[in-house]
């Protein structure tokens, strides 16, 4: 695990390097044609459901759950050098918020993305006292079994009904139209919150630390402070992502919820898509969610190649594909440079 | 003159390796002091443990009056001590100014228009004007070193650390650096400088301390130093460094 890790890391450092010396990369992409792509985009997502048939819309919520789940891992393994194994703690707990919010106390389901922010954001707070207290590989395996013990405590406890899960009934009078725009909320407003992160002081900060964190804390970054915020962050939209795919997937049970599987396609989003970057979680997740699509009938195939595919990419793609896209076209639609 | 730092009986060991032994020297306020010493004497674990990055058996860092020897790291920087690495640390996927930047945010805790407000006049003072959107990674080496003093710069350090800047550089490029180092002294910075190539001790430093297998050898003006029998005991059997 370390040890691809840091391949990652040299991979990352190569690409950056070959990038900024390619002098013929073409700016397709910059400035007032990042605006009109942007646009353009938005008007396309926020129509899909006037066109597409069932079938397109929920591939598309697929990809913009995804998308908002690996950009949030990104912002653990890609900035923070926290490779965490255990994301799916707080999709668990987001799920079950809305489980019990509306089935349970019959409550407006609105509210449970507050109670699962909430939730996740204190979870996180709490865990992150002895699991930062874990460096490299533990610190990995700790948020693993942090995320298995909760499905254990799940399955033994009465109030949530045990290993049997909920039903949740909200979800049989939504259409899959307003799924859609649920999602759609869902993915933008992640990417939303990685993008001003970025520009802030904190995206400051962790840039550096994704170059050389030894190093930025020498420069005055306090690593434990700036990992924490990124932590509590991460948890809390993968809390509310967590809540809208639950309401997508109409039923949970904790050995799903709290499944590591959802992290492992995290894992495989970023490092296909391009680890550090703003652009690979949503070239990871569409691929990801694609070859998923493709192979439907054979789950365990599709893990294979997606697994082949992750390793190829790490061994000879520097960056994954955002890296070697800017290789020969310079694509800075969410520029988070300071100029 | 006031002195900004005094070392007391500084010692780290890595096992049965006893690198820093009973080490003592001080500086005064906007001095240049040169250290030199034979390869593995113990500089660039000096300054991992002046800046905090290890930490030391037993002795004292008394900096402007404090002993900084439980503090962070991070705050070690904030309390105005910079340093260079002797491999350039530049952050690879950030601009010139981006680095510069985070020197400033973090290292001085300025709002990013502060810092930003700052960047050009770092730049000037490094031969680096005009280059800022640059990205590190691709900088060749003496614009690597150069960037590593400036973004120390930017914090706005009280006290400078130079971890082997010339190293590497042909003559006209270490010209270059000797300017940059005199520009932070005019400008009341203190700085300690680590450097194999004599010549520019002699040139750039006040004083110039000798260290070797982790102690005091010798303190003085440079030319002194160099001419001194300890010396060229410490350097005899060694390689002829220039
Ligand atoms: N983190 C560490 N762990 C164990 N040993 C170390 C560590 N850092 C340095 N050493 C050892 O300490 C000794 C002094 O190393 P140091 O890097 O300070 O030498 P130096 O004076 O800077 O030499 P040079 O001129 O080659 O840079 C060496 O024997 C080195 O192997
Ligand atoms: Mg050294």
């Amino acid at each position: 695990m370390g040890a691809v890790f840091s391949k990652i890391k040299d991979n990352l450092k190569e690409g950056i390097r070959e990038n900024s010396e390619n002098s013929l990369a073409r700016k397709i992409a910059h400035g007032k044609n990042a605006k009109f792509i942007w646009i353009a985009v938005m008007a396309v997502l926020l129509t899909v459901p006037a066109y597409a048939g069932d079938y397109a819309i929920n591939v598309m919520i697929l990809m913009l759950f995804y998308m908002a789940l690996g950009q949030m891992w990104n912002l653990l393994g890609g900035y923070a050098g926290l490779v965490s194994l255990g994301q799916q703690s707080f999709i668990g707990i987001g799920g079950y918020a809305l489980a019990i919010v509306s089935e349970k106390y019959g409550l407006p389901a609105p509210l449970a993305f507050a109670v699962a922010a909430g939730v996740s954001v204190l979870f996180a707070l709490v865990i992150s006292i002895p699991i930062f207290k874990m460096q490299g590989v533990y610190f990995t395996i700790g948020t693993w079994i942090v995320s298995e013990c909760l499905a254990l405590w799940f399955s033994t406890w009465a109030w949530v009904h045990y290993a049997q899960g909920y039903n949740i009934t909200v979800t049989y009078n939504l259409s899959a139209k307003q799924i859609y725009y649920v999602a759609f909320a869902v993915g933008i407003g992640s990417l939303a919150v990685v993008y001003f992160i970025l520009r802030s002081k904190l995206g400051l900060a962790l840039m550096a630390m994704r170059d050389n964190s030894a190093a930025a804390e020498v420069r005055g970054v306090e690593l434990y402070r700036t990992k924490l915020k990124c932590f509590v962050i991460s948890a809390c939209v993968t809390g509310v992502a967590g809540a809208a795919i639950y309401l997508q997937q109409a039923f949970i049970q904790p050995s799903n919820a709290f499944g590591i599987s959802w992290t492992v396609s995290m894992v495989f989003i970023v490092v296909i898509g391009g680890l550090g970057t703003v652009e690979g979680p949503i070239i990871g997740a569409v691929i990801y969610v694609l070859i998923r699509q493709f192979l439907y009938n054979f789950p365990g195939f599709s893990m294979v190649i997606l697994g082949i595919i992750a390793i190829a990419i790490i061994l000879l793609a520097p960056r994954g594909i955002m890296g070697l896209v800017q290789k020969w076209v310079s694509i800075d639609i969410f520029s988070v440079r300071r100029r | 003159m006031d002195e900004i730092l005094r070392v007391e009986n500084l010692s780290i060991a890595f096992g049965h390796n006893r690198v820093l032994n009973d080490l003592s020297f001080e500086v005064f306020e906007n001095e240049v002091l040169g250290i030199i010493g034979p390869n593995g004497a113990g500089k660039t674990v000096l300054l991992n443990v002046l800046t905090g990055i290890l930490k030391p058996d037993s002795g004292r860092i008394v900096y402007k009056g404090k002993d900084i020897a439980k503090t962070k790291i991070a705050l070690r920087t904030r309390m105005g001590i910079g340093r260079t690495f002797q491999v350039p640390r530049s952050f690879e996927g950030m601009s010139v100014y981006e680095n510069i930047m985070v020197g400033g945010v973090y290292g001085r805790l300025l709002s990013e228009k502060e810092a930003g407000a700052g960047a050009d006049e770092i730049l000037e003072h490094i031969g680096m004007a005009g280059r800022r959107g640059e990205i590190a990674g691709a900088l060749g080496l003496l614009d690597r070193k150069r960037l590593e003093i400036g973004v120390a710069l930017a914090s706005k350090p009280d006290l400078l650390l130079i971890d082997e800047a010339a190293g590497g550089l042909t003559e006209s490029e270490i010209a270059n650096i000797l300017e940059i180092v005199r520009g932070a002294k005019q400008k009341g910075v203190t700085v300690i400088w680590i450097e194999h190539v004599l010549q520019t001790m002699l040139e750039g430093t006040d004083r110039t301390l000798c260290i070797a297998e982790g102690r005091n050898v010798i303190c003085g003006p440079p030319r002194m130093v160099m001419d001194s029998p300890e010396v060229h005991a410490v350097y005899l059997g060694t390689e002829e460094d220039e």
